[in-house]
């Protein structure tokens, strides 16, 4: 005769089957409450059937049990995500810095195309009434507007190039904040068993290196004591419970550099993020556009200084430089002026009488001549118009580029990992069904105990 | 396969990219460019750097072909009335000459004569706007009596003449110098009118004869020199012409570089905001949505 299992492992499941949809609402009500929390990513119970009992030729069911709560995410996504964000970043920082240096190139009557317009109108009115002192004037006037528009230019580059100096140090300050805390987390997830769901602190150092991504360009890997965080070059920032603080110190050229744990300078190695946006708007960009406008700022005001010197002032004497520039090329967009203050000196007449008006061609040529640099200078002005338009315009491209890739990947991250308020309502209701369904294997349970207990005493029906 | 439960990064996406497009498209509307910084549009924007200067500069061109053009007209029109004066002046001389007049007669006629070569000293020495219209490039009075001078003044005027500029590459001579004009070695007005003076006073009729032979090519002189003006004013006028196209030209590169057509613009203006309220509707009826709508509350 065999023996079925008895009433007490009819209990024992029921109360497994209870626990296990008490754990199962337990993950549906927490996933509820994290729907909208940033880098949450839901969890389902994992639920497995227990072992067969076997009694002799009997086999009956063991039960449910509850495994845990495994949080359900793509690391790979997860990596892929953090690359874009790093991209979509650096760019959004080159792309705002170039927003504010375009409004110095944008035709607003003080930038240099306007100034190179009143100059040359001055000239051409200088020609058709030379001895008029207010015609002198005008060209005095219209020089100096011109170089008030290249000081203005110069400024605006410099004044970005310094926001961008400023993020730097900045920055830096984040990242080693946000690295230390990863360490933290690290340690933390160190101590949990490798088989198991890292969970909450998981998701909470996938936050973190999410944000640091957008800091500066890294590279991940997976080692035996938690991830391994590197600057794109390879600086180590995280090794397991470590955190490695970058540095910055005030370089030779006056902006902030960056130094690795050791002190070795990796600035110009640093890209993507905030970080390297920064440090390439400032290092490459602009310093390219400034080169350009102090070259044409020299060749110019050497052109029409020369023009000057070919003809006599309305005193008889050779024409003096009407532009000053620095010596040093670097400063002289920024710091040229007008050399002369009285309208008399303009060098207008060609033999020295004071009627002549024979120079004013060669002023009126040094504008149209092409410069050493082989264009003219309104050639050279709009060549560097169409370089910052250029440039703002692919970055603003790129960024809605990158934008758009990185909706996608947020959306397959989202597929995978969010919360879903009809699905957790759906298990809501599974749950509460299975946990109540439990609930009745019990109290049958205990009704039929009593039953047993009492067979033969004959008073309990 | 399960799809991404959240739709609202993806919305706010959305609506962000359909609220750009209408800023831009009512920028475009109320400015009325299509490029209002050079990210815009960079090539039009490097482009209108010259378009700009170009404006500029012909728009001076055409207010100096208006102040040359009247300098010009001015000159010519002294010169015609030198013209008359010398024609009357040959007649004169053609009357002095015929060997029937009193020496009263020749004296009156000689006091004619001399007035006109006072006349004609005053129109060389005419002067506008502060230039003398025959001085040369000089500043000082042209034609100065000079008793020494073989024909009775010294020019202080210079021999050269300013061009000014009416075109990028097109200068204009204003003026030819008053050396050249009223005291050219062969063709002298104001030596041979003092000649015709003289022989009237105290010559015999061939004298005469003579000296107004003289007066008679330096009018024929003068005249070539005036067409020389005719030449000027009708470079000017056409110049002129030329600058007026090139104002239209420019004006029209312009609004092809950077302007809005007005109708599109509009029409992209109404799409944008078609777009942006489909995008909120969509907004609304989505968010709100999930399976709890549709459950009853726990009695």
């Amino acid at each position: 005769m065999t023996r079925m299992g008895g009433l007490n492992t009819s209990l024992s499941i029921g109360l497994q089957a209870l626990d296990t949809a008490q754990g199962a609402l337990t993950a549906t009500s927490n996933n509820i409450a994290n729907v909208n929390t940033p880098g949450y990513t839901r969890e389902v119970a994992q639920i497995s059937e227990n072992g067969e009992n076997q009694t002799g030729d009997e086999v009956t069911g063991g039960g449910v049990t509850l495994d845990g709560l495994q949080s359900i995410r793509d690391e790979l996504l997860n990596i892929q995500i953090q690359q874009q964000t790093s991209l979509q970043s650096s760019v959004d920082t080159k792309s705002s810095s170039l927003q504010q240096v375009q409004t110095f190139f944008t035709s607003s009557g003080d930038d240099i195309a306007s100034g190179i317009t009143a100059l040359s109108s001055s000239l051409a009115q200088l020609s058709a009434s030379s001895s008029s002192t207010a015609a002198q004037q005008s060209v005095l006037s219209s020089g100096q507007s011109l170089a008030d528009a290249f000081n203005t230019t110069a400024q605006g580059l410099t004044t970005a190039q310094l926001d961008a100096d400023q993020q730097v140090p900045q920055t830096v300050t984040q990242i080693n904040s946000l690295t230390q805390h990863i360490a933290q987390l690290n340690t933390q997830l160190g101590q949990v068993p490798a088989a198991e769901d890292g969970g909450t602190t998981q998701d909470q150092l996938d936050q973190l290196v999410q944000q640091l991504s957008g800091l500066t360009g890294i590279s991940i890997t997976q080692g035996t004591d938690g991830e391994t965080i590197t600057t794109g070059n390879g600086t180590p920032l995280v090794i397991g419970g470590q955190s490695f603080n970058l540095q910055t110190t005030t370089g030779t050229n006056g902006f902030q550099q960056v130094l690795d744990s050791n002190g070795n300078n990796i600035t110009s190695s640093i890209e993507g993020g905030t970080l390297g946006g920064a440090i390439d708007i400032r290092d490459q960009v602009i310093p390219g556009f400034q080169s350009q406008l102090n070259t044409l700022a020299t060749q110019f005001a050497t052109a029409f200084n020369a023009a000057q010197a070919k003809g006599y002032d309305s005193n008889g004497n050779t024409g003096s430089n009407l532009f000053s520039v620095p010596s040093n090329t670097n400063d002289a967009a920024a710091g040229i002026s007008v050399a002369i203050t009285d309208p008399s000196q303009v060098a207008i007449s060609s033999d020295g009488s004071a009627g002549s008006n024979g120079n004013v061609a060669n002023l009126s040529a040094a504008l149209t001549n092409t410069l050493p640099s082989g264009k003219t200078p309104a050639g050279a002005y709009a060549s560097l118009v169409f370089q910052v338009g250029n440039a703002t315009s692919n970055a603003s491209t790129e960024s809605t580029a990158i934008g758009q890739n990185l909706t996608q990947l947020t959306t397959q991250q989202g597929a995978v990992s969010a919360v879903d308020i009809s699905e957790e309502t759906t298990n809501l209701l599974r749950y509460q069904a299975a946990f109540e369904a439990a609930t009745r294997i019990v109290s049958t349970i205990q009704v039929l105990n009593n039953a047993a207990l009492n067979m033969g005493s004959g008073t309990s029906y | 396969m399960r799809i991404d439960p959240n739709l609202v990064p993806t919305i706010l996406a959305d609506l962000q990219q359909s609220q750009v497009s209408l800023n831009t498209a009512l920028q475009e509307v109320s400015t009325g460019k299509s490029v209002n910084v050079p990210s815009d549009n960079p090539a039009a924007a490097a482009d209108m750097v010259q378009n700009t200067i170009e404006t500029g500069d012909v728009d001076q061109y055409t207010q100096n072909v208006s102040s040359v053009l009247s300098t010009v007209q001015s000159a010519s029109s002294v010169l015609s009335s030198v013209v008359s004066s010398l024609t009357q002046a040959v007649s004169l001389g053609t009357e002095g000459a015929n060997g029937t007049n009193s020496a009263d007669n020749l004296q009156a006629i000689a006091a004619q004569v001399q007035g006109i070569l006072s006349s004609v000293v005053s129109d060389a020495n005419t002067s506008v706007a502060g230039s003398y219209l025959f001085g040369g490039t000089g500043t000082s009075t042209p034609f100065v009596a000079d008793s020494a001078s073989s024909t009775g003044y010294t020019y202080n005027g210079t021999s050269d003449s300013n061009v000014v500029a009416v075109g990028d590459n097109l200068s204009v001579q204003v003026n030819v110098p008053g050396s050249q004009v009223f005291s050219d070695p062969t063709s002298n007005v104001l030596g041979s009118l003092s000649s015709l003076v003289t022989a009237l006073k105290s010559g015999t009729s061939a004298d005469i004869a003579t000296a107004t032979s003289a007066v008679d090519s330096a009018l024929n002189f003068v005249g070539q020199q005036q067409s020389v003006y005719g030449n000027a004013e009708k470079q000017l006028n056409s110049q002129q012409t030329s600058l007026q196209q090139d104002t239209v030209t420019l004006s029209t590169q312009e609004n092809n570089l950077i302007g809005v057509n007005e109708a599109t613009a509009a029409a992209e203006l109404s799409q944008d905001e078609t777009d942006n309220n489909a995008a909120l509707a969509a907004v609304a009826k989505v968010l709100p949505n999930s399976l709890l709508n549709y459950l009853q509350p726990p009695t």
